[in-house]
């Protein structure tokens, strides 16, 4: 059963705005998500962390919804809502009973028609993501790790490799003309996808779709930004201090495949064969039976991202917590002996059949749920943008299992092979700080 | 002042259209001979099923002797049974495309799992081995015990687990909710002889509840519970007497000291009610208004018009025995004293002064709508139904829930915050850098300061 036949229909309208329908009247409630085709990678230099800053300026008011309007029309239609910035795309989405599609669906037009804030907007909202940051990272033990750590250290292109929630000094010279003109530059309709999910007819989508979205003018596609990485050719390593925690962290990532590739398809087994869990290689061996590490974790995007939603260079990424009577250098050791018996034996269809079942209990678990609890089928828009706006093709979402489903022990271990070298990884060590008197 | 724009003002914004009722499933309710509880709801949006398995004790039980037990026994019961190794159950588990958890709260400890519709007899027999014929190998204890102590001094330095911690312990002083978590010394002291009392005690299906919501026919699951479940030996427990809660009068002010903090975290609140209590919903409503949602006063105010935080919120907690109504935030460490004055002066209001009837309305609509999304995931269905049944909540409750919640006036919104947010006695608990934090926390009451071990300082 790796075929499935959710309904999934798309169009475009005049202005360039994509837009997909994939009903479920099963319950009373529809998903709504607009996602716009740009992420923290390529936000502007000397701007770290404004692709995510200005995430937050889009619930701040809009052309006719001003400040707070966003929030309190969804939360009092019995509805949630939110945002979030990723690598490669930034998403705004909607759960709400489906009696306020309607409504929901001309505030998120609205708000792709004009921005409409200001600098006391701007103040305060650099205040909060400030805070955002420091509960996060800063005051947090082992905060960032690895997902801020491990670009700096791997990527030699500054769009890979810089900070992307800012530095301080970078949000704080933000400024309202940087804000209008991201949202020119991005925020066009030719740049995004909407979705409409659950509660509604097909036809009925694409209606409310057209009424409140195609009005909207259109305006230039920006320029493809360059986020290629000259081909590492050595291993890479950094230090970073831990503040508060007392284990010693180490994370090491790889350079992944492209997404659709062959390879792409074998290193997802490969990574379920590695981490996955308890079951997986590095859990087993290094927390279980040796017992070196405390906690080992890891995944294609791993943490702030998955298999699916990244669409450019990016790392198949391992994070361990280790004891502090193993060195750094012998925990790695333990983990490359993992690693090269992966590359050195490969897997039996022993392994890699139940990886392939779980694999398929987890695509389904995500469609209908995914990250955002209380978001029913985040998952499912999730994948769905990210098919149309990198692949232009949302019904990928009924038939990728396929590949997953066909790849073979030989291509693992092939892939492995290529992977899994000293010359393609990168290693950021966190060092607990030297305790002074408390 | 945050003001709440009006949305009638702009006849541009569509109105909501007619409702699609909401049709709660119908459940399959049963009791097994052996006192084993069973609630089943068939949901068919993927082809897979969730379910728990819970039993009605949880760390609350050994809070006194050994706190934290129930949870380390939870855990040590994955790692083995009598017929599988702590591999096999990992892989068995693969090749059924299941998850599995397993721990303990303060009332409840429970086996929480999730897979594929087409292995649930599998699934759900491996549960019930992990519940009745545990074998808790010795090693498997020792590790989990080394990682627990690991992952304890951990939490030591995160600042929202000390702020609970702390703010536990003071409303609930010797009572089980007192205690949240283990010291390092008490976890490495754990015996496997008193995980074994504990799991031979508790684990009876006279104490259980197995809540089951997925892809399959109610009927034909019942008769695989009754086969796979229905052997269980008999066997229910009583709860114990506990001791009597600390009398709180006045505000006090509890700073744990973190060094090095860039960031205060601040935890205020009292006792409250039970889920059961009459008052429940219009506390509920109120907590709304006050700080539960996004759109709320207090949110508005430190978030949307101050910037001192990202994330503040309040609760409404409810426990077995007593509840807890709390407010946090995380801000900047100047402003820690400012945000006090803000979340009494939001309190206050909701004391005195009626909430309109917009403001009602919305946040009313907000507590029913949120709850059907509920409806249209495995979870969410799976969730409700555990805490209605857990709870022993009426039968009826998913159902009426909605409607209850609808009808409540300001009337009743106003004497629960008079009875329930006790601005007067509140607890405070702040943690973060004494340097910064000291002088502000003294401005709100009677200041203790403590380390991030518990000691006082």
């Amino acid at each position: 059963m790796t075929q499935l036949n959710l309904p999934i229909e798309s169009t475009t309208l005049p202005n360039g705005l994509r837009v997909v329908v994939s009903p479920d009247r099963a319950a009373p409630v529809a998903t709504v998500g607009v996602y716009y085709n740009i992420g923290f990678r390529i936000e502007p230099r000397g701007r770290s962390g404004f692709a995510h800053l200005f995430e937050h300026m889009m619930f701040q008011g809009s052309a006719n919804a001003g400040k707070m309007v966003h929030i309190k029309l969804i939360n009092s239609s019995g509805g949630v809502l939110n945002g979030s910035t990723h690598y490669d795309v930034t998403n705004y989405y909607e759960s709400v009973p489906s009696n306020a599609l309607d409504r929901v669906l001309w505030l998120e037009a609205d708000r792709m028609r004009a921005l409409k804030v200001d600098d006391e907007n701007l103040r305060n909202q650099r205040d909060v993501v400030k805070e955002e940051v420091r509960v996060n990272v800063l005051n947090q033990p082992y905060g960032g790790f690895p997902w801020l750590d491990l670009p700096p250290i791997a990527y030699r292109n500054w769009s890979n490799a810089h900070n992307f929630y800012g530095d301080f000094d970078d949000l704080d010279a933000a400024t309202l003309e940087d804000v209008q003109k991201f949202f020119k530059t991005y925020y066009a309709p030719s740049n995004a996808v909407l979705l409409i999910l659950g509660d509604v007819e097909m036809d009925e989508g694409f209606k409310l779709a057209e009424r409140h979205f195609a009005s909207i003018p259109s305006g230039p596609q920006p320029d493809p930004a360059n986020i290629d990485e000259p081909p590492q050719i050595e291993e890479r390593r950094g230090v970073v201090e831990e503040k508060f925690g007392a284990l010693p962290g180490i994370a090491i990532g790889y350079q992944a495949p492209r997404r659709l590739t062959p390879e792409w398809y074998a290193a997802a087994m490969l990574d379920q064969a590695l981490h996955g869990g308890r079951v997986g290689r590095i859990y087993r061996r290094l927390v279980l039976e040796q017992q070196i590490a405390v906690d080992a974790d890891g995944g294609i995007h791993y943490p702030v991202g998955d298999l699916f939603d990244y669409n450019g260079p990016t790392l198949m990424v391992t994070r361990l917590l280790h004891k502090s009577e193993y060195s750094a250098d012998q925990t790695l050791a333990a983990y490359d002996q993992v690693l090269d018996e992966m590359k050195q034996k490969g897997m039996t269809s022993e392994e890699l059949d139940p990886i392939k079942v779980k694999f398929r209990s987890n695509y389904y678990s995500m469609l209908e749920g995914g990250h955002g609890a209380s978001i029913p089928r985040y998952g499912l828009m999730h994948l769905l943008a990210c098919f149309t706006l990198f692949d232009n093709e949302p019904r990928l979402v009924n038939t990728i299992l396929g590949g997953f489903m066909d790849v073979t022990p030989d291509a693992v271990q092939s892939v492995a092979q290529k992977l899994l070298t000293r010359h393609n990884r990168s290693i950021v060590i966190r060092q607990p700080a030297k305790k002074g008197a408390a | 002042m945050a003001s709440v724009p009006r949305s009638e003002g702009n006849a541009a914004i569509p109105a909501l259209t007619a409702a699609r009722p909401v049709i709660w499933p119908q459940r399959v309710r049963t009791t097994l001979a052996n006192g084993l509880e069973v609630v089943l709801v068939e949901s068919h949006t993927i082809p897979k099923f969730t379910g728990q398995l819970f039993f009605r004790s949880g760390n609350a039980v050994t809070a006194a002797t050994a706190p934290g037990l129930a949870d380390m026994t939870a855990t040590v019961a994955r790692t083995g049974t009598t017929a599988r190794t702590s591999r096999q159950i990992e892989e068995d588990l693969r090749r059924m495309g299941a998850d599995l958890s397993s721990g303990a709260g303060a009332d409840t400890s429970a086996v929480s799992f999730a897979g594929l519709a087409e292995f649930s007899s599998d699934l759900l027999r491996l549960v019930a081995e992990l519940t009745q014929q545990a074998s808790f190998p010795a090693e498997e204890f020792e590790r989990e015990r080394r990682q627990l102590v690991e992952g304890l001094k951990i939490e030591r330095t995160t600042p929202g687990f000390l702020a609970s911690e702390r703010f536990r312990r003071v409303l609930f002083g010797a009572h089980p909710y007192g205690t949240i978590s283990p010291t390092e010394a008490q976890a490495a002291g754990y015996r496997l002889e008193q995980l074994k009392d504990f799991y031979r005690q508790y684990y009876r299906p006279g104490n259980a509840l197995l809540v089951l919501v997925g892809d399959f026919s109610p009927q034909e699951m019942l008769a695989r519970i009754e086969e796979i479940f229905g052997s269980w030996p008999a066997g229910k427990v009583e709860d114990a007497p506990n001791p009597v809660l600390p009398e709180l009068r006045g505000r006090k002010v509890y700073l744990v000291h973190l060094p090095g903090s860039v960031q205060t975290q601040v935890l205020v609140g009292n006792r409250a009610i039970t889920r059961k209590h009459p008052d429940w919903l219009p506390l509920t409503l109120a907590n709304s208004i006050y700080g539960g949602a996004f759109n709320s006063r207090l949110v508005m105010n430190i978030r949307e018009d101050k910037g001192y935080t990202y994330s503040p919120r309040s609760g409404a907690h409810p426990l077995r025995q007593h509840g807890y109504f709390s407010i946090g935030a995380a801000v900047r460490v100047d402003v820690a004293a400012a945000t006090l004055t803000e979340i009494f002066y939001e309190i206050d209001r909701m004391r005195s002064t009626p909430v309109g009837e917009e403001e009602l309305a919305d946040a009313r609509n907000y507590l029913s709508g949120i709850f059907s999304l509920g409806l249209a995931t495995q979870d969410g269905l799976a969730g409700q139904l555990a805490t209605s049944t857990l709870e022993r909540l009426p039968d009826d409750y998913l159902e009426t829930y909605r409607a209850r919640i609808l009808k409540l006036t300001a009337a009743e919104v106003l004497d629960a915050a008079k009875k329930y947010f006790d601005s007067e006695n509140a607890q405070i608990v702040m943690v973060g850098d004494r340097a910064q934090a000291e002088a502000q926390a003294a401005q709100f009451g009677p200041l203790e300061i403590y380390d991030a071990q518990g000691n006082r300082i």
